[in-house]
């Protein structure tokens, strides 16, 4: 079955479970992707009527983790009393990851909640068709079988979809929401524990300390400091970051590379076991960075030392949230 | 002949040409991104690019400078002043709506003349730009709807044509004829090339898909600060700051002292902030006039469309399409400016029914 194939199936199923929530009453709303305006995107839609369910796609340019969205947006969801509404939202397995994290740390309320879960097929790297197509307008991207076509003004180029989606993606375990009972309709699964085998940072991993060193630093270099990995973030939902802590200030908010590092790297620690793998920060970065590196593996460490894989569940603590007296610490200043 | 003809070949020559007595900028690609770089290689140059990732506000605003320099001593304290001030930047390749936006920032630099930023204007008055037509708008620029074109030369020093093999230059301020006076080992340029370059600019000023009403959004503005379609606008948006960032008339900053303690010394420094960021106007009083981010929304928009063209009777947006093309959330400014533009109109409905 190719993509294309699969993403009306997804599509409508999206679109079915919607119009069967909302008409049932189970929900108010539906928070979902839309079509976006601009090639390579697509944009956060709340559907409030069931006659706008056909405004709900799935296209494989849907990057963004709409758990992000529900923390801020449950308080103004409410109705004329200040009863809080139901919201049913579309989950891919990283966003029933992200929703399990969220209610793991007490910042939403499951009961509230509906996960429209789905079999997630990936998504399509944006940054590397942006950077293999170059200075030259895309006009049009859509899927056709299983190629990414991308079209200009007079020109098309086809990429292989299974090549050209996010590295994340093509390891994912949890394609659809750990979830089950009230929370979830649609496609959704119980997983206890994933075998995850991190082959995306083989080839950084296989790098000396300089090394490592160098090529963080040459990937950052280009960062314009906007925060938009930690605005994307599902589990960066401080109110205040710590890199805006200005009475006094914390941390330089220099474009200095010090600064620049020193933000990354301590927004890497504080999601260190919490991270749940959607790369919506590498996504949404403007200029390109990958960030997955940085967060994928201190999530290895966490798996190895702590056998945890973030949001497989809505009650399981990550290992930095919790400790037990018998830890132990032999590792704490050993180099990895 | 006033025009001339500059080989695409001979773009070396030209940096040859400036680079002793001007910093000279010009786009080059990072990792696949257009910035305005100081150039050490002519090579690097990239002038066939669409639109740069991040303007060349970043050449006379930067998004980190140091304003002055201080050295602290029992009793006094010494403060050093920048001293490159007097530098001649040449500012190669840049594009008619970038060039406008110096003019819109130093509205806001010079403050009705009550007011002087000296750093950024003298920047500016050294500045000498050579920029070059836009032959393919892209279909997220709407620069004829706020008052630009593509090959708009108003602001420009010389201006430059791709005409495919070569370039059209033109001499265009007294400055840039100057300049094009003394390349004198450029070739006279032909009727043709003068035709081409014309017939191209219609070209793209006919490419550009988005138009809109500017007029009807700025008096919409007025009366619709408390409006719900905010609410709408700001729905999608993720609070970051790229489009404020990487827009080329924001230009809002922070200040920050950074002190040496060990050495006593220390400097003061500015970098880019954007009214995205929730902290932007929280007082010391701790009260924020701006909690929400329906009113940071709000605010970017009704600065560049209603609060710009109050104080500047200018719009605050050169219209090319960056804040559109990079919003990692989708929320494009064609969409929220087309709200607007329909606010009267749906409350007419209203009335008629």
């Amino acid at each position: 079955m190719g993509i294309e194939t699969e993403n009306k199936e997804i599509e409508d199923s999206i679109r079915d479970e919607a119009k069967k929530l909302l008409s049932e009453n189970q929900v108010d709303v539906v928070i979902g992707y839309s079509q976006g305006t601009v090639p390579l995107s697509s944009t956060m839609v709340i559907i409030r009527k069931e006659e706008d369910v056909d405004k709900l796609v799935w296209n494989n340019l849907c990057y963004i983790n709409l758990a992000r969205y529900l923390a801020p947006l449950m308080p103004q969801l409410c109705d004329s009393e200040g009863k809080p509404l139901k919201i049913g939202i579309v989950a891919k397995g990283c966003v029933g990851r992200a929703i399990n994290m969220l209610a793991v740390e007490k910042q939403i309320n499951l009961e509230n909640i509906k996960m429209i879960g789905i079999n997630c097929n990936g998504n399509v790297n944006r940054s590397k068709i942006d950077l293999e197509i170059g200075e030259k307008e895309i006009l049009d991207v859509s899927i056709s079988g299983d190629d990414i076509i991308v079209k200009g003004k007079d020109w098309e180029k086809k990429f292989p979809y299974d090549q050209y989606i996010n590295e994340l993606c093509k390891i994912c375990q949890v394609k659809s929401p750990s979830a089950t009972g009230e929370t979830c309709v649609g496609e959704c699964q119980e997983i206890e524990s994933i075998h995850d085998e991190f082959a995306d940072i083989d080839d950084f991993e296989a790098k000396s300390t300089e090394e490592k060193w160098e090529d963080i630093k040459n990937s950052l270099e280009v960062c314009t400091l906007c925060y938009s990995c930690r605005q994307a973030c599902p589990v960066c939902y401080c109110n205040l970051c710590f890199v805006d802590q200005n009475l006094p200030i914390w941390f330089g908010k220099t474009t200095n590379y010090t600064d620049i590092f020193t933000f990354h790297l301590i927004r890497a620690t504080h999601i260190a076991g919490r991270c749940v793998a959607c790369g919506a920060c590498s996504s949404v970065c403007p200029v390109g960075i990958d960030l997955n590196i940085i967060t994928r593996k201190l999530e290895k460490i966490v798996k190895e030392r702590f056998d945890f894989t973030s949001g497989l569940n809505a009650e399981t603590l990550p290992p930095m949230m919790d400790f037990k007296m018998e830890d132990e610490e032999e590792f704490m200043l050993e180099e990895d | 002949m006033e025009q001339k003809i500059l080989k695409k070949d001979e773009i070396g020559k030209l940096y040859k040409e400036f680079e002793s007595e001007y910093n000279f900028y010009a786009p080059i690609s990072q990792k696949g991104n257009i910035v305005f770089e100081k150039i050490e290689n002519p090579e690097d140059i990239v002038l066939d690019y669409l639109n740069s990732k991040i303007p060349p506000k970043s050449v006379l605003f930067p998004q980190m400078e140091v304003l002055f320099e201080y050295t602290l001593d029992e009793k006094d304290v010494e403060i050093t002043d920048r001293q490159d001030l007097d530098q001649k930047i040449l500012i190669f390749g840049i594009r008619p709506c970038d060039a406008y936006s110096f003019e819109l920032m130093a509205n806001f630099f010079s403050f009705h003349g009550n007011w002087e930023d000296e750093i950024y204007l003298k920047k500016k008055e050294n500045t000498t730009l050579i920029g070059i037509g836009c032959n393919n708008p892209r279909t997220t620029c709407f620069c004829t709807s706020v008052g630009g074109n593509p090959f708009n030369k108003e602001n420009m020093d010389v201006f430059l044509t791709d005409l495919g093999e070569t370039y059209l230059v033109e001499g265009i301020s007294e400055k840039g004829k100057e300049i094009v006076n003394k390349l004198s080992w450029l070739s006279d340029a032909a009727d043709k090339d003068v035709k081409k370059s014309q017939e191209l600019a219609t070209q793209a000023e006919e490419s550009i898909v988005t138009k809109m009403d500017t007029d009807k959004i700025v008096s919409n503005l007025e009366t619709s600060f408390e409006h719900p379609v905010w609410e709408e606008i700001s729905e999608s948006c993720i609070g970051c700051g790229s489009c404020a960032y990487l827009c080329p008339t924001c230009t809002c900053f922070d200040v920050i002292d950074e002190t040496d303690q060990y050495n006593n010394r220390g400097r003061r420094i500015r970098i880019w902030d954007t009214c995205q960021s929730c902290l932007y106007t929280l007082e010391t009083s701790g009260h924020n006039p701006r909690n929400t981010k329906i009113q940071r929304c709000r605010n970017r928009i009704m600065h560049k469309f209603s609060y710009y063209p109050t104080n500047y009777d200018l719009l605050g947006c050169v219209g090319c399409g960056r804040c559109i093309s990079v919003c990692p959330a989708n929320n494009d400014l064609r969409t929220i400016l087309d709200k607007i533009e329909k606010i009267e109109k749906e409350e007419d409905e209203k009335i008629v029914a």
